[in-house]
């Protein structure tokens, strides 16, 4: 345990009032871009929510770049941004300007007003500082989000099936901020075409894994599987 | 969340809600006439024989949805035996566990739909009267529905606090965004309202 | 003010209802005192500050209803027509009061957003909820002024004056975040 620059997860598993909700783990992440797909319920988010320390696995233990990032929450801004489906339910203040700087400010920044202000320049939204959150469409809520994550500088980007709800165009535009990142990715999706060219792919079902390896292999049985499979909808039941 | 419901089918769920919450009505006023000590100790043993009817399990799901008054009881224990009037002090507790418990009785028998049932039908008169009373039987369930959907909004934004910040929780913070989310969602709600029948209750308008 | 309530104005009733729900399921904070206070009287100040007089006295109604009809709701989880039977319920019976005197001084009040709904929430959340709470615990427990003043009344004012300041500050964060968003004000 413990390897430089990875997500490792070992034998890690949640569970609610013993209800099994992803089954022990055992992960090694160090690809630059990896994909997580699954189909609805099948423990995408909150393997997410585990690799970026929000919650404490229930058995075994995750770590990234050796660092409890649960326990750790100081170690967990520098080392996991995470980016959640809905934008509305991650803006917490009132104007671009303050969204951007909480942040950092947790992180220590000096002047997170400055560095706030800064990193929606970066993007060309300087006008946007004092702009009301609420004046925001929904792509510029999502894009607020990703800038508002991206200021804080994580050597690392959980993105759990971002800008849903989306029109074509703007969904482009935002892989294509993406995919300029430096940064390591996990993209968390049930969308198999947006993980193209991604170095590996993991499917999960029902909290496990049910494949794991070069994304092209992984995404053409979760395709075939996902359109062979007919009875079992998640309108079921 | 606590549920104030009872884990086991009980005789008390077969009496009818109006007549359960008339008796709760009678037996209160009837614990806050009796002033002396005696009267409450017996008034808390007809209330302990009503929760053992039933069974232990029901006794024991009482006895748990008891545990909020456990603060009240002990404030005003701590002032009688701070002003050294341990009588009166006794008599207050007592009444109020025996009162609490019957109240939480007849709410763990009752569902709500035979408590709404019961709005309804006691809402009557004001109808008689020309009151509508169309907007207050929408708006509860609305309410009912809308709980869980902020509930679930609160915890997603406590979710991104913690993403991004060094506290694990968030507390007061969410407020704001919280009642922004919910007035966003209240057009659209709105909406969906009007466009199956609204406050004209599908009489036309 | 006398306008009729419409389909908007209801469903915004029922959202603020439930929202005073939800902030009484948030954790509690403990105060250096030793005592917890909750979220569920800031939401009952949000109502006034937020909606106006009207339209947060029957949002806060309509929450003490649902608790009535036997919903877990109030802070601490409890509910039916047992949160009657303590006396200490003037502050639970008291909480349409507070939301209209919030709401009733946030619509005549003019000033920095932050400021009038703070005092409009001391006024509603503390001046009038107590006014109902404190005559409420001397009838029924019974008791007289001093012991109730002692028992049910200094022991809170500490924390709500923390809620009325953070009440103001949320009102005031959301009409930054949505222009126009308060009623109260338009």
């Amino acid at each position: 345990m413990g390897e430089a620059d990875a997500i490792e997860l070992d034998g890690a598993g949640y569970a609610v009032e013993s209800r099994e909700i992803l089954a022990p783990l055992t992960l090694c992440l160090v690809e630059r871009r990896i994909g997580i797909v699954g189909r609805n319920g099948s423990g995408k988010s909150t393997l997410a929510r585990l690799m970026a320390g929000l919650i404490a696995p229930t058995c075994g233990s995750v770590q990234v770049n050796g660092e409890d990032i649960y326990a750790d929450r100081a170690a967990a801004l520098r080392e996991v941004g995470i980016l959640f489906q809905n934008p509305d339910h991650q803006i917490i203040f009132p104007t671009c300007g303050e969204e951007v700087a909480f942040g950092l400010a947790q992180m220590g920044v000096s002047d997170p007003k400055g560095a706030a202000r800064a990193a929606l320049a970066e993007h060309g939204k300087a006008h946007w500082e004092g702009r009301p959150v609420g004046e925001l469409s929904g792509g510029q809520r999502h894009l607020l989000c990703l800038i508002a994550v991206l200021a804080m500088a994580p050597k690392r980007l959980l993105l759990d099936e971002p800008f849903a709800g989306l029109d074509i165009p703007t969904v482009r535009a935002l892989h294509r901020e993406i995919a300029r990142l430096k940064q390591q990715v996990v993209l968390i999706t049930h969308d198999p075409a947006a993980l193209a060219g991604f170095d590996r792919v993991i499917w999960l079902e029902a909290g496990g894994i049910r494949a794991d390896g070069p994304a092209a292999q992984v995404l053409a049985e979760f395709t075939t599987a996902m359109e062979g499979e007919d009875a079992g909808t998640d309108l079921a039941g | 969340m606590l549920a104030l419901t009872s884990p086991v089918k009980t005789p008390y769920h077969g009496l009818r809600a109006g007549l359960k919450l008339g008796l709760l009505a009678l037996a209160t006023i009837v614990l806050f006439a009796l002033g002396s000590l005696w009267g409450q100790v017996a008034g808390l043993a007809v209330v302990m024989a009503l929760y053992a009817l039933p069974g232990a399990r029901f006794a024991r799901a009482g006895v748990a949805a008891l545990r909020p008054v456990a603060l009240f009881a002990v404030l005003i224990a701590a002032f009688h035996v701070v002003t050294w009037t341990p009588v009166e002090g006794a008599v207050v507790v007592l009444r109020l566990v025996s009162a609490v418990a019957l109240a939480n009785l007849v709410t763990m028998v009752t569902p709500l739909s035979e408590m709404l049932g019961f709005l309804h039908w006691a809402l009557a008169p004001l109808r008689a009267l020309g009151v509508k009373t169309r907007g207050l039987e929408l708006a509860i369930p609305l309410a009912i529905r809308f709980i869980p959907v902020l509930g679930e909004k609160g915890r997603a934004l406590g979710e991104s606090w913690r993403a991004r910040s060094r506290h694990r929780r968030a507390g007061w913070r969410i407020a704001a965004p919280l009642a922004g989310l919910a007035m966003d969602d209240a057009d659209r709600v709105a909406e969906a309202l009007r466009a199956r029948g609204g406050m004209a209750g599908g009489t036309g308008k | 003010m006398t306008k009729k309530i419409n389909e908007k104005d209801l469903v915004m009733i029922a959202l603020f209802a439930a929202l005073i729900a939800v902030l009484g399921l948030v954790p509690k904070l403990t105060l250096a005192s030793g005592i917890p206070i909750t979220a569920q009287t800031l939401g009952i100040m949000l109502c006034g500050t937020v909606l106006g007089a009207k339209r947060g006295f029957l949002a806060a109604a309509l929450f003490c209803l649902l608790v009535l009809i036997g919903l877990p709701l109030l802070a601490g989880g409890r509910g039916g027509p047992g949160v009657l039977m303590t006396p200490w319920a003037g502050f639970f019976v008291g909480f349409p009061v507070a939301a209209f005197v919030a709401g009733l001084v946030m619509e005549k009040m003019r000033g920095p957003v932050a400021v009038a709904a703070s005092v409009a929430a001391v006024a509603g959340g503390i001046v009038a909820l107590y006014g109902v709470a404190l005559p409420w615990y001397m009838v029924t427990k019974p008791a007289g002024p001093l012991e109730a003043a002692l028992v049910a009344g200094v022991p809170f004012v500490p924390g709500d004056l923390i809620k009325a300041v953070l009440a103001g500050l949320v009102t005031q964060a959301l009409a930054r975040a949505r222009p126009g968003a308060l009623l109260s004000r338009s």
